[in-house]
């Protein structure tokens, strides 16, 4: 339980971690939090030769909110999204309210226990692409933007993409997460997370998270959003339950429809922590209660 | 006023609270040695490459094999090479050795090691290793994977189930547990350069029996190895048997002439040491018609991995379920084939509790169905059954002193309220969503045994008695060596506490030496809750011995009858009197002034005793509370109730300590922790977030309640209750989880109730094909 032999370099800046990154490479491994790495490097799992430690790097850990959009820098820990704060253009700091101010909290708690989610970031969770990972979960139901830079560069990377398969993602070897985007959501969502783990703060063996959007006027839902981890290699949508939501009024039956038709939709692998149908059953369960949740919260 | 019987505060937590507890891997300054182990489960070894040591290295030295002996018939004797000989037999069996400067280097060297391993065939779960064409773990020494059975029954056996009114069938099975202790093993040994001493540093829990047995097998003279346990980051059993690897550990510091550590990581603890409690049980089991159980036959399996545990042996379950399942109850006529099955898995030794958990998930589980089907209270049938005159002598001749069976189940069913319980429950019947159960569970725990039961089980060696010294220096402190191995029980502060009353003096006068062969008196150290009723006893006799010589010393002093001597609050006084000397003062007589003693008396003042007992039955009941959701199968605990009857109880507080540490123990094996192999015999549970231990999150807060009845089997009154949280949990949680679903014709005898077997039940009982469906009646006349 004692890593490989590896370099470690600790740039100060976002230039000196791109540079490190361009030299480097392949080899290297960005270590943010080091919550999943250094375990990993501990089982031998994981062997960069060369580690480049984020932890000096200012400017990686604001929140702020424009257009509508909330951007987490990478380097943001958990524990403050559990009462997100944002700066505001004349340098004050306030509490990021509506509907994903709601939803954070909620979700920011099933990450880790306090020790993890004091340490570990919400970019480090990103980038290190767990499919059960709450803030996968999220960054891919609320279809995120994430924010990555390499020498000489910057692009944007939707969340659809971003995630390939298990621990893996769209970010180049060169490439540093600095930052992610998300909708804040505006008064006419609802939106709702559940969980179900073995033991408190333990990987989800099944989350759900569910936003629908309801037209003011008649209550019924305009459009829908259904994520789900623990059933692949990545977080995913589930397009046709989703369909179904669209155009009818919440309610406990369009819920348990919805839900039956999500645990139809996923075609998960088991293991250890729970067979196939088993997983479908979750799916069921957490979908419906999100939905359930979300409708709680609006009245 | 006593100091027995009072909640002082635990001598050992300050230094382990402030984190300057000393461990094995606190030591320090040796190199590090990692074991290569075996990557696959079963395989003939055809070389082994690289810098490391491997089982030649032994042999040439001449170092021997473990034999762990039961002298009984259908026992399969072997000997177990300290290193793998020519087969793996588990993943994670230790093949070869390497040492380097550091553990990281120590871990770089063994990858460099090349295990080149012919794969074959394994037998890994019960069913595949019993299976008649089963690949064989021992193909040269034994004909099947059976290693140990035993059978017996009583006479009238068969025409009692002929006559009964209604006959029970059941299987139980548990999944394979690991202790898991916070500290892993480990050992550290230095050899001294002139004279070849050596000093082990081991995380063992029975050092005095850990040095006999590495000197047999190094063919060195005991006096040449020193055996220290420093402190011990908890054991439960897993650190009772002999490690190879402690062994190894001894033999590269004297063959290298360099100090040398192992230090155990989390995953080698997991996969390589040992495991415990993998059980098949089925039950035939006869009830007359006012539900009292008349009859019961029974077929125990227990899977024992790929080789015994010195000097345990791998009886101790099954020959433990032979002996023990008629329980608490007066059940007459008992028949029982009883077998330990070899697989291609980790070896097992006994973990806190041994058989007892499944042992009493099985009786209890028994109980609650034929509760069901004969239309009686769950109370109510056990109200009817368990034992009220004693002793009472079990059918496999088992002597249960005086024990509060039905007083300890009253009490804690008052307690619960019931009846309050039982409203919720059809509140949230009606409502859905998570729905509530209670389970109740009573149970004996067999503690404090000695040499007598030891030696019935006809082990190789017979441990047993306890020894203690017992000595006041002139400042009048008093030391008390002990052959017990304390590790976080507090048995240093409760064996102060009967020092103090029996000499007058203060806890805080007393120091307590374990652990160390050199400065200890032989002993067989902490298992099997035995501590506080053998060094309990001895302490209680070398204390009275000190008393007698302290008062005659007294008596001299004071120019008063010896008998008249009153020894408290540090004075001897002349009884009815304010006459009387400092018994600090009398300590520096007995040292500093021997002239003053009559000709012929020995100066100082030291005693020794020892203690030696047949045994004594603890009893409790447990009853747990659970929320069950239908949906995920999720379990919460919702609250847990002991009453537990120990005797007299020298610290309370350390009592309930051991209790809730062993709830808790009882609650993981009921819902969460499970070792896991696939087919091939991989062991898929090797890190923490596959192994679940609970969290605090996990585990309720746990009411406990006591009854103290002073036994006349142990000299201090005390009985032994370290087990006993662990042993009645299981039963209680799975029958609150089948309570809750009871009405969903659900019925799961399975531990660990994982959400996927319990999300299982409900589905197949949704089905109609519930596992208890042959007994589809049962379900319907169900009660309360």
């Amino acid at each position: 339980m004692k890593p490989a032999r590896f370099a470690y370099t600790a740039p100060d800046t976002v230039e000196g971690t791109l540079d490190a990154l361009d030299r480097f490479g392949d080899e290297a491994k960005v270590l943010s939090g080091g919550q999943s790495l250094v375990p990993m490097m501990n089982f031998r799992l994981a062997r960069p030769e060369v580690i480049v430690d984020i932890g000096r790097v200012s400017g990686l850990d604001g929140m702020s909110v424009s257009n509508g959009t909330l951007t987490v820098g990478a380097r943001v820990v958990h524990s403050r999204l559990e009462a997100p704060t944002v700066s505001t253009p004349d340098g004050r700091s306030e509490s990021l309210g509506g509907v994903l101010g709601s939803l954070l909290p909620v979700v920011a708690r099933f990450v880790g226990h306090l020790p993890i989610r004091v340490r570990g970031t919400f970019g480090g969770s990103i980038a290190h692409a767990d499919p059960a990972a709450e803030w996968c979960i999220l960054a891919r139901t609320l279809d995120a933007e994430m924010v990555a830079l390499r020498q000489g560069g910057e692009r944007t990377i939707p969340a659809a993409d971003f995630f390939e398969t298990v621990f893996t993602t769209a970010l180049a070897a060169e490439e540093l997460l600095v930052a992610v985007r998300l909708p804040i959501l505006g008064e006419d969502w609802r939106a709702g997370f559940c969980e179900f783990s073995r033991r408190a703060g333990d990987f989800a063996v099944v989350a759900a998270m569910t936003a629908v959007r309801l037209e003011p006027a008649t209550g019924a839902i305009a459009e829908a959003r259904i994520g789900v981890g623990g059933v692949a290699g990545v977080p995913v949508r589930l397009p046709a339950a989703e369909a179904m939501l669209v155009g009818e009024t919440p309610g406990a039956g369009l819920h348990a429809a919805a839900a039956e038709a999500a645990a139809g939709e996923v075609d998960p692998v088991g293991d250890l922590h729970g067979s196939a149908a088993y997983r479908r059953d979750l799916v069921r369960a957490m979908v419906a209660r999100s939905l359930a949740q979300g409708a709680g919260a609006s009245g | 006023m006593g100091w027995v019987g009072r909640s002082i505060r635990r001598v050992e937590d300050p230094t382990l609270l402030c984190g300057a507890g000393m461990f094995v891997g606190d030591i320090g300054g040796a190199a590090a040695v990692r074991f290569v182990r075996s990557p696959v489960a079963s395989g003939r070894i055809r070389a082994v490459r690289g810098p490391a040591y491997t089982i030649a290295d032994l042999d040439a030295d001449g170092v021997g094999n473990i034999e762990a002996v039961l002298h009984r018939p259908d026992y399969v004797r072997l000997a177990q090479p300290l290193l793998a000989r020519e087969r793996v037999r588990y993943v994670g069996e230790p093949v070869a050795v390497v040492v380097g400067a550091t553990a990281a280097e120590a871990e770089d060297l063994a990858e460099q090691v090349e295990l080149d391993i012919e794969s074959l065939p394994a037998a890994v779960g019960l069913e595949a290793a019993l299976d008649p064409d089963a690949p064989l773990v021992h193909p040269d020494e034994a004909e099947s994977n059976v290693m140990v059975a035993g059978e017996m029954a009583t006479p009238e056996l068969a025409g009692a189930l002929e006559r009964a009114h209604v006959i029970v069938e059941l299987e139980i099975l548990s999944g394979r547990q690991a202790a898991l202790p916070l500290e892993a093993r480990g050992s550290h040994a230095v050899t001294e350069r002139f004279g070849g001493r050596t000093t082990l540093h081991a995380s063992i829990q029975a050092p005095h029996m850990i040095r006999t047995v590495i000197c047999d097998l190094l063919g060195m003279p005991e006096a040449d190895l020193r055996v220290v346990a420093p402190d011990v980051g908890g054991a439960f059993g897993q650190k009772l048997p002999l490690a190879r690897e402690d062994a190894v550990v001894v033999w590269l510091s004297r063959r290298l002439g360099r100090p040398v550590a192992w230090i155990e990581d989390r995953s080698e603890n997991l996969m390589a040491s040992w495991h415990s409690r993998e059980q098949r049980y089925r039950l035939r089991a006869g009830f007359n018609a006012a539900a009292h159980l008349e009859a019961l036959e029974a077929d125990v399996v227990a899977n024992v991995g790929a080789w015994p545990c010195y000097p345990i042996t791998w009886g101790v379950e099954p020959l433990m379920a032979l002996a023990e399942l008629p329980g608490p109850y007066t059940l007459e006529h008992y028949g029982v084939r009883s077998r330990g099955v070899a697989s291609h898995t980790c070896p097992m030794s006994p973990y806190r509790g041994v058989s007892r958990p499944v042992i009493t998930l099985a009786l209890e589980r028994l109980m609650d169905i034929a509760a069901a089907r004969l239309g009686v209270d769950p109370v109510e049938i056990r109200r009817r059954n368990l034992q009220s005159d004693f002793p009472h002598i079990s059918p496999t001749g088992l002597r249960h002193d005086e024990g509060t069976y039905r007083e300890a189940m009253e009490l804690a069913v008052s307690h619960v309220d019931m009846g309050a319980f039982r409203a919720r429950q059809d509140a949230a019947r009606a409502a859905g969503g998570p729905q509530p159960g209670i389970g109740i569970c009573t149970f004996s725990e067999r503690t404090g045994y000695g040499t007598p039961a030891f030696a019935a089980r006809a082990m190789g060696v017979t441990p047993g008695f306890e020894n203690v010294e017992l000595s006041m220096d002139p400042s009048g402190y008093v030391t008390l060596r002990i052959g017990a191995s304390p590790h976080g029980q507090g048995l240093e502060t409760a064996l102060s506490q009967i020092v103090a009353d029996e000499v007058g003096t203060d806890p805080g006068r007393v120091r307590v030496v374990a652990s160390d062969t050199d400065r200890t008196p032989y002993g067989w150290g902490s298992f099997a809750s035995r501590a506080m009723v053998l060094a309990g006893g001895a302490t209680y006799l070398a204390a009275q011995k000190l008393a007698t010589q302290l008062g005659s010393l007294a008596a001299e002093v004071l120019e008063a009858a010896a008998d008249d001597i009153v020894l408290a609050d540090g004075r001897a006084t002349v009884a009815g009197t304010s006459v009387g000397v400092d018994i600090a003062e009398l300590a520096r007589i007995a040292h500093h002034h021997t002239q003053r003693l009559p000709t012929g008396t020995m100066p100082g003042l030291s005693e020794q005793a020892g203690y030696d007992p047949a045994g004594t039955f603890s009893n409790a009941c447990h009853v747990a509370e659970v929320d069950v959701d239908p949906d995920t199968g999720g379990v919460s605990m919702r609250r847990f109730v002991v009453v537990e009857d120990a005797g007299r109880l020298i610290n309370p507080m350390i009592a309930d300590g051991q209790i809730r540490g062993g709830v808790a123990q009882g609650i993981a094996n009921a819902l969460l922790e499970e070792v896991v192999y696939d087919e091939d015999g991989n062991i898929l549970t090797t890190s923490l977030m596959d192994y679940l231990p609970p969290t605090i999150a996990e585990i309720p807060n746990i009411e406990i309640l006591h009854l103290e009845t002073a036994s006349d089997a142990t000299i201090t009154g005390a009985k032994g209750l370290g087990e006993g949280g662990t042993i009645g949990a299981p039963a209680a949680v799975l029958n609150a989880v089948n309570d809750a679903l009871a009405h969903l014709g659900v019925e799961l005898n399975e531990m660990p109730a994982t959400p996927e077997r319990v999300r299982a039940a409900v589905r197949a009982a949704a089905c109609g094909d519930s596992p208890g469906d042959t007994d589809r009646s049962t379900q319907e006349a169900a009660v309360r």
